[in-house]
């Protein structure tokens, strides 16, 4: 058939799809988990105790971006005998935050609406 | 360690020096703790092999190095339909007219024979392989630098539908080309019959041109032709949509003009050219050149014909699948006109 999509094709557009998913709702994520200070590996693992799994090569240059922005503030600090970076939600941060949590909502709840209407 | 060590020199390699002490502390200060979580459910130093594995999990060097790299392209997804197209234009109308004059050239101009097949198939290939390397080059610059500076003016926000083409009805035929079909035909039928039906082309007292036996045959079946074309173009104005009979007729008289001036090159056609005052070895000089450059036509002749009766069969091909057909999207791809 015309239309039909192949197993491995199916499988390969579904991880593709579920990324794109993913990928906005992990921002939320590390913004709602950095209302308090953390530093990289405690948010990692934060982030996967809650069932968020997310690899170190994302969420680096993911905070790098965020930071850029001006959504949080980072610091050098000596905490164990090791140096590490603390990264914590910044005001503007704060303020974003909380307009993608209304958007985040809205959007379920319109989905929770329609998969009702299903 | 040392693995680790290595690893992060790997990374840093990759990375711009400005963020580089910055990216690779941070991720030595990653990779470290999660040793040391490691080691302390373990209770123990985890082994070489075991701090491979954690490496390895996450991604080659240059992998890693790339997610801090600011996403670049050449030419980006906005840009690149139109590039795409550009290019598939550039080699249609430029490469391939280029390799048919090429090989045109080096058949007919004795300085550019080769001496060998393979020498012939070298140099074409040389030649095109230049020319296609120059249409891509040239074409990806321009479009490289639309995108670096034009891109940001919004030239491709200032658009209004009205200036959208118009809807592609691709069996259509524009009655203004019948218009003009019929008027060029009538035209050069007249003229025809008034003066090229015979032979003799001059007949003055300073000079004389006469044309083989052959042409008689040759000239009526061109008032045929001409004939049968002027009835399918009146057709075509009344109803202006190609038919698979109008489509084949159009394949058919195409086929024979062509076959028959392919012919007429093969069969000395100037017999006689006589000019006062200049000597008959000399005219005959001129007889022989024209009859002989005729004949080196014929390929081409050949070649042009074949061409047009190959659009002619996708004509036919186009009206038996409807427009929607996947050549009817390469023809659109390649702005092929309707009215071919």
């Amino acid at each position: 058939m015309k239309n039909s999509i192949k197993t491995d094709d199916g499988a390969g557009i579904y991880e593709n799809l579920r990324l794109e998913l993913r990928r906005g709702c992990l921002i939320v994520a590390v913004l709602a988990q950095l209302k308090t200070e953390r530093y990289g590996y405690t948010l990692r693992k934060a982030l996967a105790d809650d069932g968020l799994e997310i690899d170190e090569s994302t969420l680096y240059p993911l905070l790098r971006r965020l930071e850029t922005q001006g959504l949080l503030a980072s610091e050098w600090r000596e905490e164990d005998k090791r140096n590490k970076r603390f990264y914590k939600l910044s005001p503007e941060g704060r303020k974003i935050l909380k307009q993608l949590l209304e958007e985040w909502r809205s959007i379920n709840a319109s989905l929770e609406r329609i998969l009702h209407e299903e | 360690m040392e693995l680790i060590e290595r690893y992060l020199q790997a990374v840093g390699f990759w990375l711009p020096k400005t963020q580089k002490q910055d990216i690779l502390a941070e991720l030595s200060e990653d990779i470290r703790s999660e040793v040391e979580d490691k080691e302390s459910a373990l209770d123990r130093k985890l082994t070489d092999a075991e701090v491979e594995n954690i490496l390895k999990s996450r991604g080659s060097p240059i992998m890693v190095a790339n997610r801090y790299l600011p996403q670049q392209h050449l030419i980006g997804p906005v840009l690149f339909p139109i590039y795409r197209l550009v290019l598939k234009m550039a080699f249609l109308f430029y490469a391939i007219p280029w390799l048919a004059v090429w090989l045109c050239i080096s058949s007919y101009i004795p300085s550019y024979h080769a001496q060998t097949p393979g020498d012939f198939i070298v140099g074409a290939l040389h030649g095109l392989w230049v020319v296609v390397l120059y249409t891509f080059a040239s074409v990806t610059f321009g479009f490289a630098v639309l995108e670096k500076y034009a891109l940001k003016s919004g030239f491709l926000e200032k658009w209004n539908p009205r200036n959208l083409p118009s809807l592609r009805a691709a069996n259509r035929i524009k009655r203004s080309n019948s218009i003009t079909e019929i008027v060029a035909l009538v035209v050069t039928c007249i003229w025809w019959v008034s003066f090229m039906l015979s032979p003799v082309m001059v007949n003055r007292p300073d000079v004389r041109i006469v044309l083989a036996p052959a042409w008689r045959y040759y000239s009526w079946w061109i008032v045929a032709l001409i004939a049968v074309t002027i009835a399918t173009s009146f057709l075509n104005l009344l109803r202006p949509y190609w038919t698979r009979f109008r489509a084949g007729m159009r394949l058919a008289t195409d086929s024979i003009g062509w076959g028959m001036f392919a012919w007429l090159c093969k069969t000395n056609i100037v017999a006689e050219i006589a000019v006062r005052n200049v000597s008959p070895e000399k005219t005959l000089q001129i007889t022989n050149a024209i009859n002989f450059w005729m004949g080196r036509s014929f390929p081409i002749i050949v070649v042009i014909g074949i061409a047009i009766a190959l659009m002619d069969i996708y004509r036919i091909f186009r009206v038996k699948t409807g427009p929607n057909s996947c050549l009817g999207g390469l023809a659109s791809i390649c702005g092929m006109s309707a009215s071919l």
